[in-house]
């Protein structure tokens, strides 16, 4: 008797918080959010990508009326958070702002890292990285031919990389002129900056820091599709007719199934701050251009470039590890 | 910086509410120094948001208020509990905890805070008179003149590895070993992560410190519960006032300790990729050397908690100086700090001196307030704090354990970290049973990526070749006083074990306690 007793009365809890989540299912599409947002970011407080996740938080949660707690949860890359992301529930009380690369670039790079565009809601993009090849203000060479020319004479130069994507980019062009690299290993932007302004390297691959030292570095070639704001007049690694430029673009990624309702409630919060005076001070300041993609552009995005960057690391020979 | 903007710097931060603030900062970090397992770097990353709401220097100066305090506070712990607050006051316990076993708590912690003071003050003079030539100079210091200070730096584990150098090398070797884990910086290929991603960056140091440091101190002290408590029961609070009060005769011996561990910590904090603990564990080691009684150390000297703790707060501004000069962070501090500059349109560089000479002047004033503010507060909080010995260990365990796993979740958001921090409970406690030097171990680990990323960037940078290395003087002058210590080093030893052989037999009975030596 007894436990037929307990037996019925955890069936009917059960029966009631089932019931209860369904409720709350069809309800929360319209009243989300109701509750503060947890924001994981992949990276180290205080780095760009913190920042700008920082910023965007601020004017998102001014959009939705809840708090947004921003988590750092760095690793691999971002690959800690993303993976933290596909276990959470889809109710869009989880989300995380980070760099897309996680998806479009980290897989072919390491074993580990599995992701698909597919594995993910994409919840639109709010910056992009300039990055670029840089080198010192007064080095005796002005664009990207120039430093092939001088490297011809000069061969065991140092070229610092910063991450596999940037040795593979110093690989392709010394495969396709001949050049003889000296690949030296840095840690962190900090530390690249430091070697090019030390001048113990005469060219590295930046993620967008550089726009910080416009006195002291100046950039030979960027690294996206498109020509970046901040250097106008700087030709694209593809104009140069190495066909390896990558754009790197920050936003929201959000668990796979989400509902729609909510991955269009965020996007249009999240393009609030294309407009918001503080955030366009905040990543002003920091050099990062702001270059607003809704969900829909997003994920379309985010299926081209990933069969495209895996192109261009398979061509290069580079095999994730 | 002249004088006449510094003057004016201080009219702005000299009112109500930005002085508020300061101490808000102090106040926060103190106590988060004092708790074992919680640090600076998680009081800044979790305020930082809170700041959005103050005014830019008022936000600027509390958050560098927080870096200041914590350095301060993390002496309290480290003397009254043998379980620093955080791993760069590691080398205060090892002389502060004898003393506060000795009734002269109040001594050790009032040391403890001048030193810290006196360190941080200097160094923020240091970094408001020099960001900028100083900076210029640290450009200098490249990778192959990095890693000869390294190697050079990796002799301390010698001169700190307790009664046999064989075991402080081989603890010094286990550091090195799990300072492989991770992503290897040439080629990319992960080492020893065993397919975890949370690997690939490495182990964390924060949950391996607080495992090591605070956790497996825990466990041995649970261990000798009854004895320590008749102990205490027994250490009265001596009431002698040359216990209580620092002296002239301790400040004529601390003196140049103080002035050496600032110089070293100024030094650190310069250079990037170094930090709080290899300062500190540096100017320990350096005036152990330099002392008429180096066998001494480690039984409750006080020059040791003076080495340590001006040397762990110094790095703290000077740190800032390769920030504020080239925008390059210099510590973790310094990094989390960049965002929070930012956010109050503040950007770290050499143009902000141009751009913004007045709010860069009140943050040098607000430094400044802090450094005397961090007096004050500390010199009352520790009349606070200094009861804890009073206390019952069975009481301050548990609430020690629970701060230690709030500790190591925080950095990273992940339980991943307690398991770190269990794992490494285990290795620190047989560490501290079997008397293998936790600190050569930490040593070894804190300088081991660091030296083999400047090693491996020297190769290239050399080109191979090693008759590169003559172009570097400044490297070359360290490889030489690495090979004259080790030699010094050898033969003292040599010389010690044929001369003292019951020297460590009394040591262990000055200490008063039947602790394993650390």
């Amino acid at each position: 008797m007894k436990h037929l007793n307990r037996r019925t009365i955890a069936a009917a809890i059960a029966a009631l918080t089932l019931g209860l989540s369904g409720l709350t299912g069809a309800a929360f599409a319209q009243d989300y959010p109701t509750k503060p947002i947890t924001m994981l970011v992949g990276y180290n407080a205080g780095g760009q990508t913190d920042l700008v996740a920082r910023a965007a938080a601020k004017v998102m949660s001014d959009a939705l009326g809840q708090p947004i707690n921003v988590v750092n949860k760095p690793g691999a890359g971002g690959g800690v958070a993303a993976k933290t992301l596909t276990q959470a529930t889809p109710d869009g009380y989880t989300i995380m702002f980070h760099a897309n690369s996680v998806v479009n670039n980290a897989p072919f790079l390491m074993k580990r890292i599995t992701f698909t565009p597919d594995d993910f809601e994409w919840g639109g993009f709010i910056t992009v990285y300039q990055a670029g090849l840089i080198t010192q203000k007064d080095a005796p060479f002005d664009d990207l031919d120039g430093f092939v020319k001088w490297a011809k004479e000069n061969p065991g130069f140092n070229y610092a990389t910063l991450s596999p994507g940037a040795r593979m980019i110093m690989s392709e062009i010394a495969k396709k002129e001949g050049l003889d690299a000296n690949f030296m290993p840095v840690k962190g932007g900090g530390e690249m900056i430091n070697a090019i302004l030390g001048k113990q390297a005469v060219m590295a691959m930046s993620g967008g820091i550089h726009a910080k030292y416009p006195d002291d570095i100046k950039t030979l070639a960027v690294l996206t599709t498109f020509r970046q704001p901040s250097w106008p007049d700087v030709k694209s690694i593809d104009e140069y007719g190495y066909a390896l430029s990558m754009d790197g673009r920050a936003g929201l990624m959000l668990p796979k199934g989400t509902p729609a309702a909510i991955v269009k409630r965020l996007s249009t919060a999240l393009a609030n701050a294309e407009t918001d005076e503080t955030f366009i001070k905040i990543t002003g300041t920091a050099n990062i251009p702001i270059m607003y993609l809704n969900s829909e552009a997003a994920k379309g995005e985010m299926m081209r470039t990933y069969k495209e960057y895996g192109e261009i690391y398979r061509k290069a020979g580079v095999e994730p590890r | 910086m002249a004088m006449q903007a510094l003057i004016n710097g201080f009219a702005d931060v000299l009112n109500v509410y930005t002085i508020l603030w300061i101490c808000v900062g102090v106040t926060i970090g103190y106590v988060l120094g004092v708790l074992p397992g919680l640090g600076k770097a998680t009081g800044i990353a979790v305020s930082i948001p809170l700041t959005f709401y103050l005014e830019p220097v008022a936000a600027i100066a509390m958050l560098i208020g927080i870096a200041k305090g914590s350095a301060a506070g993390s002496a309290v712990s480290a003397i009254l509990l043998n379980t620093p607050g955080e791993p760069s006051s590691a080398p205060t316990a090892l002389d502060g905890y004898p003393m506060a076993r000795q009734g002269k708590a109040q001594k050790a912690l009032k040391m403890g805070l001048f030193a810290s003071v006196i360190g941080d003050l200097i160094s923020t003079v240091v970094l408001i008179c020099l960001a900028a030539p100083m900076a210029r100079y640290a450009l200098l210091i490249g990778p192959v003149e990095l890693c000869a200070i390294l190697i050079f730096s990796m002799t301390f584990i010698g001169g700190l590895s307790g009664k046999s150098l064989i075991k402080g090398l081989i603890a010094g070797a286990f550091g090195i070993l799990f300072a492989t884990v991770g992503m290897e910086t040439e080629t990319f290929i992960p080492r020893m992560t065993f397919g975890l991603l949370e690997l690939d960056d490495g182990l964390p140091l924060v949950p391996i410190a607080i495992g090591m440091l605070a956790v497996a101190e825990m466990v041995v002290q649970a261990g000798n519960m009854r004895q320590l408590d008749k102990e205490t029961a027994q250490i009265v609070e001596s009431t002698k006032p040359e216990d209580r009060v620092v002296l002239w005769s301790d400040w004529k011996r601390c003196f140049a300790p103080i002035l050496r561990g600032t110089l070293i910590g100024s030094i650190v904090g310069v250079l990037p990729g170094l930090g709080a603990s290899v300062g500190s564990f540096l100017s320990y080691g350096a005036t152990r050397r330099a002392s008429d009684f180096p066998e001494e150390f480690g039984t409750g000297r006080i020059e040791g908690i003076a080495a340590a703790e001006s040397a762990d707060n110094a790095v703290v501004p000077a740190s800032f100086v390769p920030l504020f000069a080239l925008g390059i962070p210099g510590s973790v501090i310094a990094a989390i700090l960049i965002a929070a500059f930012v956010l109050h349109g503040l950007t770290p560089g050499p143009r902000m001196f141009q751009e913004q000479p007045e709010m860069v002047a009140a943050v040098y004033a607000s430094m400044l307030c802090a450094s005397f503010i961090l007096l004050i507060i500390g010199y009352t909080g520790q009349r606070l704090f200094a009861q804890v010995t009073k206390v019952p260990i069975r009481l301050i365990i548990p609430c020690v354990l629970f701060l230690c796993c709030i500790g190591a979740y925080m950095e990273t958001g992940s339980i991943f970290a307690i398991y770190i921090m269990l794992a490494f409970t285990v290795f620190g406690f047989l560490a501290k049973k079997l008397d293998f030097s936790f600190v050569t171990f930490l040593i070894g680990y804190v300088i081991g990526p660091s030296a083999e990323l400047s090693f491996r960037q020297s190769l290239q940078i050399l080109d191979h070749r090693w008759v590169g290395l003559l172009d570097h003087p400044i490297a070359l002058v360290f490889v030489a006083l690495t090979a004259v210590i080790l030699v010094v080093l050898a033969r003292s030893r040599t010389r010690n074990i044929n001369s003292l052989p019951d020297q460590t037999a009394g040591t262990n009975t000055t200490t008063g306690g039947n602790r394993e030596t650390s």
